[in-house]
């Protein structure tokens, strides 16, 4: 029966080509909006952390004085973050900036190049799950007693190791030899959730090292620096002594538990900094002082979507609601000027019921091209905004989920204009029709 | 006579259609609106002029990491080499480039005691040296350029001087002249000796973005990560990207030179966003335009044709031709002008959601009125042919198939 209604659905569509390509067009033009504005909404919103958000946690402290920020900073003092390098009560906790280096490798005929670089502790590959490809992450004690030792990704791997394994081996950034300790596979979380802070779209580093070098080797800060007092920063050692902030803090916690206990070893930690003097906000309590924040919180604090953005999606799906009201005047045209037929069909004892579904067959069809056509658009536009305004390929590749997504919206979209049509049809009543002919 | 009334209730005889078409229009009225005036406000906002001779201005960047370097010396040959190069203009140090998204910002207090001073707005903070003002294109209106031994290394010397963009003097000084006024910054005293007509920062979306100041520190010397600008025809900007990496890696190979871009690509790039969203809303609203009029035209030729007898029947009682044609016209122009003003207040509803959520401009009146107007004549066109074909149903149309 649903194949009879199918081939009587397609004859009706041909049979008034310019009003089903109107419809078809109206359905299509509607979804493609729709989609494209969904697709790089659903990218950009995208959490790289999946199941592991709630593990997953970033810390802030309220470290300003009093009228300045009336936000908290995603990141931190160096103060700050030395003393919960030494928070012993933590058991996995990895320190983060970025900064930028010029690269060498033994082999004298590959130019040099200056790339950016992530300085961080050895637990940050353990807390965003970064997969090895050669080796490992460095040994713990490097955190505390400083040593020459560097990650590489994949990409640096095949550059100047020709893909081989290269653990073992040394690099130069700024002249100084690094011993390779392990190799990561191609890793690029997007939107760079480690540091949304300058860029949420920006790759990630292929170069990874420790963040004990940073006193001795004074590393360019490749990140906002933010302050809320004047301090001049003339020597690496005023950076690490000010108040300014400028480096993110992550750690692991398993369970509530552990949460609250470093709740409470922070809120600890900051009435102690206020004996000191630091802190000075007494509006807040010590308690509010800290705030610990799981991945998407911290995605969301950093604006990852841009509100223009969130006004596309409000705006195309209203788009696509005046696209159903066209589609439902089309179809109550169409349809109406085919109730001399129905009257027929059901006087020769075809029911109400079936006249519905057969219908509603017809509308279907038409949502499923349109749907077809529409995704069609969706991918033609979003080939359009990487190639002409710089869009990340990221977020402008259709998403997987886009091709269950699109049917069902265009085929739902299609049965709800359709609904009332149909209806109206299915209760012609035969008499009036019969009379007439 | 437009026969108002008859239309009216012949309207109310099947409300179906007409009430569709009536929903589409109040929905049309409040998105064309909303987003006409969000393409607006961002055409304007691409169309401030930044002040610089754009098309003129490449960027660079140099990273020396030859321990052995003196950064300071480094600087002034460096910057010495690039002036000397055939087709350039002149060369500077910068610590930060305007609409690149990235760069300082600072602000001064107009007294030396912290606690009464009063501040001045935030502002972009340059760092060069005389050059700057003639590579970047700016034109001074008030005061002077610095003075080529006026030039600092250091942010904490002393002698600090400030060249400030005239919208930020005009903000905190109103139209008292700022040269010659001191300005203070925790020890630094910094003196202002000049105004430029305008100078952009590095955030377009930024409340701040037209107050810069320049000061006379030659910023290349502090770091081994620098950033040059130079000025040259853009006909000879293509080639001068090669030549620059040339003669720097022959005074010293131990230097990264990369991150090559010209002020118009900048600008591009930090626009891109906002072209994005105003190319993206206006698509939308020609393909809403052309939807609702091809919908509307559908459904015209559709009542013609359902009405075929009665138009023959008015036609042989007298009715003229231009009195068919106008029939449907009211009949949409009822329609439209109801829905219009309904579409117009939901139109202001959404802006005032719009301006709370995120914090956009409130929907000037105009726009949902430019929406009705544009969707009166969007349907007048999408009515008008049908309209014209059912005039010509002959009267005997009428009597034929009684």
């Amino acid at each position: 029966m649903f194949l009879y209604y199918c081939d009587l659905a397609w004859r009706s569509i041909k049979k008034t080509p310019m009003l089903s390509l109107l419809m078809v067009l109206a359905i299509s033009i509607g979804i493609g909006i729709t989609i494209t504005t969904l697709n790089v909404y659903k990218t950009m919103s995208y959490n790289p952390a999946g199941d592991r958000n709630d593990q997953v946690n970033s810390i802030q402290l309220w470290s300003q004085g009093l009228d300045t920020w009336d936000e908290f900073n995603t990141n931190m003092t160096f103060t700050d973050v030395s003393n919960l390098r030494n928070n012993n009560e933590l058991a996995i906790k990895a320190a983060s900036y970025r900064t930028g280096l010029a690269m060498q490798s033994d082999d004298e005929t590959k130019a040099p190049v200056l790339r950016s670089v992530r300085v961080t502790d050895t637990d940050f590959f353990t807390i965003f799950d970064v997969p090895f490809l050669f080796g490992n992450r460095w040994n713990k004690s490097v955190d505390l007693q400083p040593a020459y030792q560097v990650v590489i990704g994949e990409q640096i791997n095949n550059t100047f190791f020709d893909g081989k394994n290269s653990v073992g081996k040394t690099i130069y950034l700024n002249r100084k030899p690094y011993q390779v300790v392990g190799v990561i596979k191609d890793w690029n979380p997007k939107p760079k959730y480690y540091d949304p802070t300058n860029g949420a779209f920006n790759d990630a580093e292929h170069i990874f090292i420790p963040f004990s070098l940073s006193e001795q080797e004074e590393f360019d800060v490749w990140g906002n620096t933010s302050g809320w007092r004047f301090e001049p920063m003339l020597s690496y050692q005023d950076r690490l002594r000010s108040e300014k902030t400028w480096i993110q803090f992550w750690t692991l916690l398993e369970t509530t538990e552990e949460k609250n206990q470093l709740q409470s070893w922070l809120t600890r930690y900051v009435e102690q900094q206020r004996s000191f003097g630091r802190f000075t906000d007494t509006a807040k309590t010590p308690a509010e002082s800290a705030q610990i924040s799981p991945v998407d919180k911290l995605l969301e604090d950093n604006n990852a979507v841009p509100s223009d953005n969130k006004i596309l999606v409000g705006l195309s799906v209203l788009f696509l609601i005046v696209c159903l009201v066209n589609i439902l005047g089309l179809l109550l045209t169409k349809f109406l000027k085919r109730a001399p037929e129905v009257g027929v069909r059901r006087a020769i004892g075809a029911s109400r019921g079936q006249i519905f579904a057969q219908y509603m067959v017809e509308v279907g069809m038409i949502g499923f091209i349109g749907g077809i056509v529409g995704l069609l658009w969706a991918w033609g536009t979003l080939t359009l905004l990487h190639a002409e305004f710089n869009v990340d390929p990221s977020v402008t590749g259709l998403d997987s989920s886009m091709w269950f997504v699109t049917p069902l919206i265009a085929i739902s979209t299609a049965a709800l204009a359709g609904v009332y049509p149909a209806w109206v049809v299915c209760r012609t009543k035969p008499s009036v029709y019969l009379k007439a002919q | 006579m437009l026969h108002i009334k008859p239309i009216v209730s012949s309207l109310m005889r099947s409300k179906s259609g007409p009430l569709l078409l009536l929903l589409q229009i109040i929905l049309s009225v409040a998105i064309v609106a909303n987003a006409s005036f969000i393409i607006h406000e961002r055409l304007t906002m691409m169309q401030r002029e930044s002040g610089f001779t754009e098309d003129q201005i490449l960027s660079f960047n140099v990273y020396n990491f030859d321990p052995e370097i003196d950064n300071v010396k480094q600087n002034i040959i460096d910057q010495q080499i690039l002036r000397d190069i055939p087709n350039v203009i002149d060369a500077a140090s910068t610590n930060m480039m305007p609409l690149s998204d990235s760069g300082w910002m600072d602000r001064f207090v107009d007294g030396p005691d912290e606690d009464t001073a009063k501040s001045m707005p935030g502002f972009a903070f340059y760092l060069s040296n005389d050059h700057w003002l003639n590579v970047m294109g700016a034109k001074i209106v008030d005061g002077r350029n610095f003075r080529p031994e006026e030039i600092n290394t250091r942010i904490d010397e002393t002698g600090m001087l400030a060249i400030i963009s005239q919208p930020l003097a005009k903000e905190f000084w109103g139209d008292e002249s700022p040269v010659g006024k001191t300005v203070y910054q925790g020890e630094q005293t910094i003196k202002i000796i000049g105004v430029v007509e305008k100078l952009q920062g590095a955030w377009v979306d930024h409340r701040n973005f037209e107050y810069s100041v320049l000061a006379n520190i030659d910023f290349g010397g502090n770091n081994s990560n620098k950033t040059y600008v130079v000025r040259s025809l853009p006909e000879h900007i293509a080639d001068l990207q090669e030549q620059i990496v040339k003669v720097l890696h022959a005074e010293n190979p131990n230097r990264v030179i990369d991150s090559f871009s010209s002020l118009t690509e900048m600008k591009n790039l930090t626009y891109s966003n906002h072209r994005l969203m105003a190319t993206i809303l206006s698509i939308m609203v020609m393909l809403l335009l052309l939807i609702t009029a091809l919908g509307l035209t559908g459904m015209v030729m559709f009542n013609i044709q359902r009405r075929t007898k009665q138009i023959g029947t008015r036609r042989a009682l007298g009715a003229k031709k231009t009195d068919i044609v106008s029939y449907f016209m009211v009949e949409n122009y009822i329609i439209c002008i109801a829905g219009g003003l309904i579409g117009g207040m939901l139109s202001l509803q959404l802006g005032k959601q719009l301006m709370s959520l995120y914090s956009l401009p409130i929907l000037p009146i105009v726009y949902p009125v430019i929406a009705v107007v544009g969707l009166l004549v969007v349907t007048t066109l999408a009515v008008i042919v049908p309209a014209v074909r059912a005039s010509s149903i002959s009267p005997a149309m009428a009597t034929r198939n009684v």
